[in-house]
C-alpha cells in the first residue's frame, strides 16, 4: 500500500523504511556471518614466531640485514679500525706487543663486542680490510643475564690469538660461513652469568697494559730501532725496513698509505714527517718513529739510559731511577729549529689560547726563542704535554702540580 | 531434587516428613547443589574465555592462545591464577562499601540464574513452577551491582557505562521478557521442565518452529539476551574506545573476574535458556518425556547422559554463536541501540504474543494446520541453513582459499 503511495525507491514511505530496515539487518547478519564463518575454516595466515616457522627467521630476512656482530679471528689483523670506527665504544681490543722474533709482533688479548651495547650502525664493518667483522643475520639476543651479551672472540686471556697477515696484493680473504662463530658465542636465554673473576684473575686484569713477560719496552726498542737506524742512515731499502718494524705491520692502510711498506718507504724517502699514523701502533708506534726520526736528525741515539732498564718486578725505587732521564735534554742538544718542531709537536695543537698566546706556535716561540720558562700552561694537552715539556726543555720530570 | 533428597531419606528406613534430621539434610545439599553449580559456571565461563579467543583469532586469520597446555587450553587457568594472584585495588575517592560490594551483586544475580536451569532429564537444582519468572527477576540483579559498581568507582567512565549498561538491560528486559512469553504460552507453564516436555525431540516439535512468529521470538529472545550480557554488538557499556572499559575500569583483580566471570558464565545462560524455551532442551527422538521417566537401570542412565549431551551439544553451539556474532558485528550507537528496541523488537514481541494466543485457538480447532506450519517452517529453516553453508563455502573459495579447520593450531 505505502509503496503504491509513493514512488518507489527513492522515497519509501514509513512503513517500506520500516520493511526495508528489517530486511536489510536480515540481510546483513547473512552475508556478514556467512564471510566470518569462512574465515573460521581457513588455515590463519599467522605463523608463530619463533618454532613453527619452515626455516629459522633469520634466514627469512634480507642479507644484509645488521644483525649481530661476528668477528673471524682467523682474518683479523689486528689493526683495530673496526674500535676506532665505533661511535659508542662497543668494541674493545687489548694487544700484547712482543718484539717480532722470539715472539710475534702483535697478539689480541682480547677481542670484545658487547651487542648489548651495540646500535647496528655498521661503521665498524666498512674500514675492516680483510672483512674479518660482518654483520650477521642473527637477532635474537634476549638474555635473563645482560652480561651474557659481551660476546668473546678471543675466549680466553691466556691464549692470544696471533694476528692474520694478509698476502700482498690479496683482494679476497677466506672466510667461514656467515653466523656459525657468532652463533656458537651466544648463550642460552638462561646461562647463568659469567663467573665472577677469581683473584688471579683480577690481578692478570690489573696487571694489563703493563709491560709484561714478552712485551718490550717501546721506549727501550725505539732506542734500539734508533741506533739500527743510524748504522743504515744512507741505505734508504734497510732503513725503510727498520722504520717498518717500528710500526704495527698490521697493512691496514689507516696511515693513507697502501700498506706498512707504503708509510715507511715514505719516510725513508724523506717525503712524509709525520709520526702518528700508525694507528694501530698508537702511541708507541709514534714515540718510536720519533726516536728514530731524531736521531737521524742529531745523529745521536736521544735518552740512552746510563743503565739498561730494570725489570718490572724490581724495586719502585729502581724503577723511577730507570725511568730518569740520563744525558742532556733535547733543549741543549737540538738546534734552535728542530727544537721548535720537537716542542710543538707536544702541544695538543688546538690553538685555544688558553696558554695567553695566540695560539700554539706563539707559546712553542715563546718556550724556545723567548725564553717563557712556564711549561705547564697547554690546557687541552694535559699531563701528556706537561710530562713531554719538561721532559725537552729541562730533561726532569714535572713538578707534582 | 527434593523429590531425590526424599527418596534417599526413604531409602535409609525414615519417613521424610518425620525424621528430624530431614531440613538439615536438605541444608547440606543446598549447599552442595550451590558450589557444584558455582563450579560449574565459573569453569565454564573460564573455558569460554579461552574458546573466544580462539574462535575470535581463527576469523582474523590468526592463531591465538596455543602455548599453555594442548591446544592453549589451560590458558583461562593461568589467567585465573594471574587474576587472582593481582593486587585488589580500591580507588582513594570511591565509595570503599559499594565498591566491594558491587562483584557480589554481580554473581548472585548470575549465580541464582542456575537453580532453575535444566541440564537434562533430571538434573536441575529446583523445578519451579515459576521458574522463567524467577529467571528474569534474579537477572535483574546484574543492573544493581552494574549501577553500584559504575556510582562507587567515582569515575565518570565506570558511570557512564552503568548507566548505558541500566538503560540497556531494562529496555531489553521488555522484548526478552514477551519473547520468552510465547514459549510460555505454548507450553501453558513457567517451570523449564515443564516448556521443554511440552516440545519433542524431533525439530519440527520445537516451539522454534511452531509458527511464524514463535520463530520470530527466537530472534527477539536472543537479540535481547545479547543486549542483557552487554555481548557486541551491545557492548556499549564498555565501548573501550569511549569508556575504557567502562562499569568496571576502575577494578583490578579478583573482583575485576568477577565482571567478566558473569559475562562469559551469561553465554551459557542465555544459550541454555534459548535451547530450553525454543530448540526442545534436553528432548531426545524416539522418547516420550514419558517413557524417558519410566526408563530405569542402565538404559536410564544412558538417556540421561544422552539427554545431557543433546542439551549441552544445544547449547554450545548457541554459546559459538554468540562468540561468531561479536566477531562479525560491529558495535551499534546508543540511539540505534534504542531504535532497535523500542520501534522494532518490542511492537514485534507484543504482536508476537497475541498472534500466538490467535494462532493456539486456530490449531485447537483444525489441528492439521499447526503440523502443516510446523513442517513447512522446518523445511524453510533447513533449505535456509544448507543455503547458508553454500554461501559460506562460496565465501571461502571465491578468494582462492582452501576449507582447512585442521592446521595451524
Amino acid at each position: 500500500m505505502a509503496e503504491q503511495l509513493a514512488p518507489p525507491r527513492q522515497a519509501p514511505g514509513a512503513v517500506g523504511a520500516y520493511v526495508k530496515n528489517v530486511r536489510d539487518t536480515a540481510k546483513s547478519f547473512w552475508e556478514g556471518m556467512s564471510v566470518t564463518l569462512s574465515y573460521m575454516f581457513r588455515k590463519p595466515i599467522t605463523i608463530q614466531y619463533p618454532d613453527r616457522t619452515d626455516v629459522p627467521v633469520r634466514d627469512t630476512i634480507p642479507a644484509r640485514y645488521r644483525g649481530f656482530l661476528e668477528v673471524d679471528m682467523d682474518t683479523c689483523t689486528a689493526c683495530q679500525a673496526c674500535e676506532r670506527a665505533c661511535p659508542i665504544a662497543v668494541i674493545n681490543i687489548d694487544i700484547l706487543k712482543g718484539d717480532g722474533k722470539t715472539t710475534p709482533k702483535l697478539r689480541m688479548e682480547r677481542f670484545d663486542i658487547d651487542i648489548g651495547k651495540c646500535m647496528y650502525c655498521g661503521l665498524c664493518v666498512e674500514p675492516c680490510p680483510t672483512g674479518s667483522i660482518q654483520h650477521t643475520r642473527e637477532f635474537e639476543g634476549a638474555v635473563e643475564n645482560f652480561d651474557n651479551l659481551t660476546l668473546r672472540f678471543v675466549p680466553d686471556v691466556l691464549h692470544p690469538v696471533v694476528p692474520y697477515k694478509p698476502p700482498k696484493g690479496a683482494e679476497a680473504f677466506p672466510r667461514i660461513p656467515l653466523g656459525e662463530i657468532t652463533r656458537a658465542l651466544l648463550k642460552a636465554w638462561d646461562a647463568p652469568r659469567p663467573a665472577f673473576p677469581s683473584l688471579e684473575e683480577t690481578a692478570k686484569a690489573a696487571a694489563h697494559g703493563k709491560p709484561k713477560e714478552g712485551a718490550l719496552d717501546p721506549a727501550a726498542l725505539g732506542r734500539q730501532l734508533a741506533a739500527k737506524a743510524l748504522s743504515v742512515k744512507d741505505d734508504k731499502p734497510k732503513l725503510q725496513k727498520v722504520l717498518e718494524e717500528a710500526m704495527a705491520g698490521t697493512d691496514c692502510g689507516d696511515c693513507g698509505y697502501p700498506d706498512c711498506f707504503g708509510y715507511s718507504d715514505a719516510i725513508a724517502q724523506g717525503k712524509d714527517t709525520a709520526t702518528d699514523k700508525c694507528a694501530p701502533g698508537g702511541a708507541d708506534s709514534k714515540s718510536m718513529l720519533e726516536t728514530i726520526l731524531v736521531s737521524l736528525k742529531t745523529g745521536a741515539v736521544p735518552g740512552e739510559p746510563a743503565k739498561p732498564a730494570a725489570s718490572a718486578a724490581s724495586a719502585p725505587a729502581a724503577e723511577a731511577k730507570a725511568e730518569a732521564p740520563a744525558g742532556p735534554p733535547l733543549s741543549q742538544t737540538l738546534p734552535k729549529d728542530e727544537l721548535y718542531k720537537v716542542v710543538l709537536d707536544a702541544m695538543a695543537g688546538t690553538d685555544c689560547g688558553d696558554c695567553e698566546y695566540d695560539d700554539c706556535d706563539g707559546y712553542t716561540k715563546g718556550i724556545v726563542y723567548e725564553g717563557q720558562t712556564d711549561l705547564n700552561r697547554c690546557a687541552p694537552g694535559g699531563e701528556d704535554t706537561r710530562v713531554k715539556l719538561f721532559q725537552i726543555m729541562l730533561g726532569t720530570k714535572p713538578p707534582p702540580k | 531434587m527434593q523429590e531425590w533428597i526424599d527418596s534417599l531419606i526413604r531409602g535409609w528406613g525414615h519417613d521424610p516428613a518425620t525424621w528430624p534430621w530431614t531440613q538439615f539434610l536438605y541444608l547440606a545439599f543446598m549447599g552442595l547443589f550451590a558450589f557444584i553449580v558455582i563450579n560449574f559456571a565459573a569453569i565454564s565461563a573460564g573455558i569460554f574465555s579461552w574458546a573466544e579467543r580462539r574462535v575470535a583469532a581463527r576469523m582474523q586469520s590468526r592463531v591465538g592462545p596455543n602455548r599453555v597446555g594442548p591446544f592453549g587450553f589451560l590458558q583461562w587457568v593461568a589467567d585465573a591464577v594471574k587474576l587472582l594472584l593481582k593486587e585488589d585495588l580500591v580507588p582513594a575517592e570511591a565509595d570503599s562499601v559499594l565498591f566491594r560490594a558491587a562483584p557480589y551483586f554481580m554473581m548472585v544475580g548470575f549465580a541464582c540464574v542456575f537453580v532453575c536451569l535444566p541440564f537434562s532429564h533430571r538434573l536441575i537444582v529446583a523445578d519451579m513452577n515459576i521458574g522463567i519468572f524467577y529467571i528474569i527477576a534474579v537477572t535483574a540483579l546484574i543492573v544493581v551491582g552494574i549501577i553500584m559498581s559504575g556510582w562507587s568507582s567515582n569515575s565518570k567512565w565506570s558511570l557512564f557505562g552503568a548507566i548505558r549498561s541500566a538503560a540497556q538491560i531494562i529496555s531489553y528486559e521488555i522484548p526478552g521478557g514477551m519473547a520468552l512469553m510465547i514459549p510460555v504460552l505454548l507450553a501453558g507453564t513457567l517451570s523449564t521442565q515443564g516448556i521443554i516436555r511440552a516440545q519433542g525431540g524431533w525439530p519440527w516439535q520445537w516451539f522454534i518452529f511452531d509458527n511464524p512468529f514463535s520463530f520470530a521470538a527466537f530472534f527477539i529472545y536472543f537479540i535481547s539476551a545479547l543486549a542483557e550480557g552487554n555481548r557486541t554488538p551491545f557492548d556499549l557499556p564498555e565501548a573501550e574506545s569511549e569508556l575504557v572499559s567502562g562499569y568496571n575500569t576502575e577494578y583490578s583483580g579478583m573482583r575485576f573476574s568477577y565482571f567478566f566471570l558473569v559475562e562469559w558464565g551469561n553465554m551459557w545462560v542465555m544459550s541454555a535458556l534459548a535451547t530450553t524455551m525454543f530448540l526442545g532442551g534436553w528432548q531426545l527422538p524416539f522418547l516420550s518425556p514419558a517413557q524417558f521417566d519410566a526408563l530405569t537401570g542402565f538404559p536410564a542412565v544412558a538417556a540421561e547422559l544422552a539427554s545431557l549431551a543433546v542439551f549441552a551439544g544445544k547449547t554450545l553451539f548457541f554459546v559459538f554463536v554468540v562468540m561468531w556474532l561479536r566477531w562479525t558485528l560491529p558495535r551499534i550507537r546508543v540511539d540505534q541501540m534504542m531504535n532497535m528496541c523500542w520501534k522494532y523488537l518490542v511492537p514485534a514481541s507484543f504482536a508476537g504474543v497475541i498472534f500466538v494466543a490467535g494462532w493456539m485457538l486456530v490449531v485447537h480447532a483444525v489441528p492439521w494446520l499447526g503440523w502443516a506450519m510446523r513442517f513447512v517452517l522446518t523445511g524453510v529453516a533447513t533449505v535456509g541453513v544448507a543455503m547458508f553453508a553454500l554461501r559460506t563455502m562460496k565465501n571461502l573459495r571465491d578468494t582462492g582459499d582452501k576449507f582447512d579447520f585442521s592446521s595451524n593450531w
